[in-house]
């Protein structure tokens, strides 16, 4: 009895610290995101034209792909191209992301995964994104970027894809940051639910203090055994600037904002996003309003 | 909360309130005129074997009057051609037929609503020396009730039932007969045959009332007619009415009712006569299958006088079930809300089981579930089928709306063939609404995992058999149909749920890292 009552008080303690779905979308997303404005987040398209307009790092986008009709274009260009990746300007949660890696012939790609890409494959892919498979809408439009380089710390934490850094910012202040890292076990996804890692980040010391699997405190990868606590973040600084930078380019005060850190060309911000998960708060084991009043 | 928001809600919650008292005060409305009645759909059907004869079937069907109200005459027949007719008051449906082959059969349905009643017998009321002709012919003897049999008049005069005033004559009577012990129905009894062995069906107790009321001076009648029970049942049953006072008081000595009839007796005709009549070797079989309904009382629907819904629905003739959904749906709508933002359970879209749950009112919640499950185990199928010839998105969405409408139809099709007639009613099920839902439940299975879909399925079902507990609430119902305007309620219920901050209570399990960190 003593002990549930101390565990109680223990959550009332802590409950103001904590933001769930609820107060999320009243006290950030309605009261710093006006509705009119979600295109720029969704649309990633958008996004990079906006945030390349203010100077803000994106990947530079080689190719876009509007309409059935420009499918040809589009697959006659990409023929002597390798090292690419196709996106959905809509798609959520990574969906519909196909990786051109190394090419193996005329119109034939390796895979991410080790695969073979054949351009028939490319051809329907394409196809698939601008019929709207992979968003809510009706219709799509499909962009291709240079694939990134990820600097040797993320390569190393996740070898077979890309370490995102998600940067929470609130009126274009960073308040949290997170090392989203895909696992074997999340199927190269950075998605926490499916088994992905995520690493909490000291804003101000830019080193990793606490790492999360599946909900557990952990110390060490799952996988590959790699230390996970108190690394150091390559280009923290300007990852930071970066972030400020985006949020302060778009009319949306609270942001998940995207940030990869690329080998040779630095951070660059892959996308923004008006609402973000809550996650973030089990991954630093206190909550977000906690990080808004303490937030440098 | 916005500065604005207790304002708004407050007014929300008061202006009903008022309405409300308004009605109830100023316009004489009245919670028990609202109250739902039991209303009985009873369907009669007959099977015969004509043999390639002319065959010919009557019987009695009930007519309204100040107790019952017969609505909603519904007939079909093979083979036989349905007549009227009227029969010294009573009305008798004639099925006619001519070489008419084996497994030959008619149906006749109607609803009933019936009113209970009770009457006073005052004392000291003498026995009229004379009465009218159509009445005094409730005297005399029949085939079956002998009046003036010697043994009968003994009776009356060892009773005492041959003195005093009409009240203490029937008292004597009823106490007799009611009192004789009970028999199952073993055909028909005369009211002799009842007195000498002391014991009775409800037939013969009746005759003999009806034989000592007459005798001692009283004009009685039997009545036949049906026990409205849920049910199929072969069983009709008879009791009788006695003239006093210038009415028909009804009394039946085997349920032991006296001057009172409740609300469960159904009349098919007065006199004594065969319920059925019919051609001989026929095979002749028959049932009552009877069932029950809910619905508000024809008092309240009269009450009715500002924002009439009732009056347009019956002009166009609309089922009254279908307005009850319309006005039930948004508390359905507020019992997702707050299952998904207060508790936090995950379900298939936002209102996707308020709308399912509406659906299953014809079901029933059971049947209901059943129907969910079957819908999207099949889409599931059709879905996991399709996705390996890798087609677009769009015409995917296509052939899954025909996989949902190819089984709703083949459920109903071997739920019809089975006898399970709720099941049937899948029929009534939306079928966008079940599509989207197999749709979502298979997206789910293949982006977020069998675990989530698996969830967000059993939440959907969850939250689907708690929006049926509430729609289907009688209370709440009531309070909606009465006074409409209890909705205002219901969005302000929305508006403060809708400015409301707190955790949802998964996510006290989803956050527990964050709000024990010392047990963690």
């Amino acid at each position: 009895m003593a002990q549930v009552v101390g565990r109680w008080r223990e959550v009332a303690r802590h409950r103001h610290e904590l933001i769930g779905i609820n107060r999320r979308n009243i006290e950030l997303v309605y009261a710093n995101n006006p509705r009119r404005h979600y295109p720029i987040a969704d649309d990633k398209l958008l996004a990079k034209q906006i945030l390349g307009a203010a100077g803000v790092p994106v990947s530079e986008t080689l190719h876009v792909c509007d309409g059935l009709f420009a499918i040809p274009g589009v697959l006659a260009a990409l023929a002597e191209t390798d090292d690419v990746v196709v996106k959905p300007a809509n798609g959520a949660g990574g969906q519909g992301i196909l990786v051109l890696g190394e090419r193996v012939g005329h119109g034939r790609w390796r895979r991410a995964s080790g695969g073979e890409l054949t351009a028939g494959e490319l051809q329907r892919h394409l196809a698939e994104i601008i019929l709207g498979s992979f968003t809510a809408m009706l219709a799509d439009r499909a962009f291709v970027e240079r694939r990134i380089r990820p600097h040797p710390l993320f390569h190393e934490l996740w070898p077979e894809g890309l370490c995102d850094l998600r940067v929470i910012t609130l009126a274009a202040r960073p308040v949290m940051a997170m090392v989203r890292v895909p696992t074997r076990e999340s199927d190269g996804r950075a998605n926490l639910h499916q088994g992905g890692l995520g690493l909490a980040i000291d804003l101000r010391r830019g080193r990793t203090f606490r790492a999360v699997h599946r909900g557990r405190a952990v110390t060490h990868h799952p996988e590959s055994e790699m230390p996970l606590l108190d690394l150091e973040l390559p280009h923290w600084p300007e990852v930071l600037d970066v972030a400020r930078r985006a949020a302060a380019a778009v009319p949306l005060g609270y942001l998940g904002c995207d940030v990869v850190v690329d080998q040779h060309r630095g951070p660059l911000v892959l996308e923004i996003n008006a609402r973000p998960g809550l996650e973030i708060q089990n991954v630093h084991g206190y909550g977000l309003a906690r990080a808004i009043a303490e937030a440098p | 909360m916005k500065r604005a928001t207790p304002w708004v809600i407050a007014t929300l919650l008061v202006l009903p309130a008022l309405a409300l008292a308004l009605k109830v005060v100023v316009l004489g409305y009245r919670l028990s005129d609202i109250l739902p009645r039991t209303v009985y759909r009873v369907t009669l059907t007959m099977r015969l074997d004509g043999h390639g004869r002319d065959v010919k079937v009557r019987t009695y069907l009930p007519a309204s009057d100040d107790r019952q109200t017969i609505t909603n005459e519904e007939q079909s027949a093979k083979e036989l051609r349905l007549g009227f007719e009227s029969d010294g008051g009573n009305r008798l449906a004639v099925w006619t037929g001519g070489g008419v082959g084996d497994g030959a059969e008619a149906r006749f349905s109607y609803t009933v609503m019936t009113e209970p009643v009770r009457y006073q017998l005052d004392a000291g009321l003498e026995v009229p020396t004379a009465y009218a002709e159509s009445i005094a012919r409730y005297l005399r003897p029949d085939t079956a009730i002998q009046v003036d049999s010697p043994e009968i008049t003994e009776l009356a005069h060892r009773l005492g039932a041959d003195r005093g005033d009409v009240r203490a004559r029937l008292d004597r009577i009823y106490g007799f007969v009611s009192a004789m012990p009970q028999r199952p129905f073993k055909g028909t009894t005369d009211a002799l045959t009842a007195l000498r062995l002391g014991e009775a069906s409800c037939n013969g107790k009746s005759r003999l009332v009806v034989a000592l009321a007459r005798n001692v001076g009283i004009p009685a009648r039997l009545v036949g007619g049906l026990i409205l029970h849920r049910g199929s049942k072969r069983t009709s049953h008879q009791w009788v009415e006695v003239y006093v006072g210038g009415r028909w008081v009804p009394i039946c000595p085997t349920n032991h009712h006296f001057a009172e009839l409740p609300a469960s007796y159904l009349v098919l005709y007065r006199g004594d006569q065969a319920l059925f009549r019919h051609t001989a070797d026929v095979n002749f079989d028959y049932r009552f299958g009877i069932t029950s309904e809910r619905v508000p009382s024809p008092k309240a629907k009269a009450a009715f006088k500002v924002w009439n819904v009732w009056a347009l629905f019956d002009r166009l003739q609309l089922p009254f079930s279908l307005l009850r959904t319309i006005l039930m749906l948004p508390i359905g709508a507020l019992v997702v809300v707050v299952f998904r933002n207060v508790i936090g359970m995950p379900t298939f879209g936002t209102f996707l089981p308020a709308l399912i749950a509406a659906s299953a009112g014809e079901t029933g919640a059971g049947w209901g579930v059943i129907a969910v499950l079957i819908l999207v185990a099949v889409v599931f199928l059709a879905r996991w089928a399709v996705h390996r010839l890798e087609l677009l998105h769009s015409p995917t969405l296509a052939i899954l709306l025909a996989a949902v409408a190819v089984t709703i139809l083949s459920t109903a099709l071997v739920a019809d063939h089975l006898g399970l007639p709720r099941l049937t009613r899948i029929t009534m099920f939306p079928l966008a609404v079940m599509a989207i839902t197999a749709e979502r439940f298979y997206l789910g299975m293949t982006e977020q995992g069998v675990r989530t879909a698996v969830k967000e399925l059993l939440g959907t079902l969850v939250v689907m058999l708690a929006c049926f507990a509430v729609m289907s609430s009688l209370a709440l119902q009531v309070l909606l149909i009465g006074f409409p305007e209890v909705l205002l309620w219901v969005v302000a219920a929305n508006i403060y749920l809708g400015r409301w901050v707190g955790l949802r209570l998964s996510e006290y399990l989803r956050f527990r890292a964050v709000l024990t960190p010392g047990a963690m």
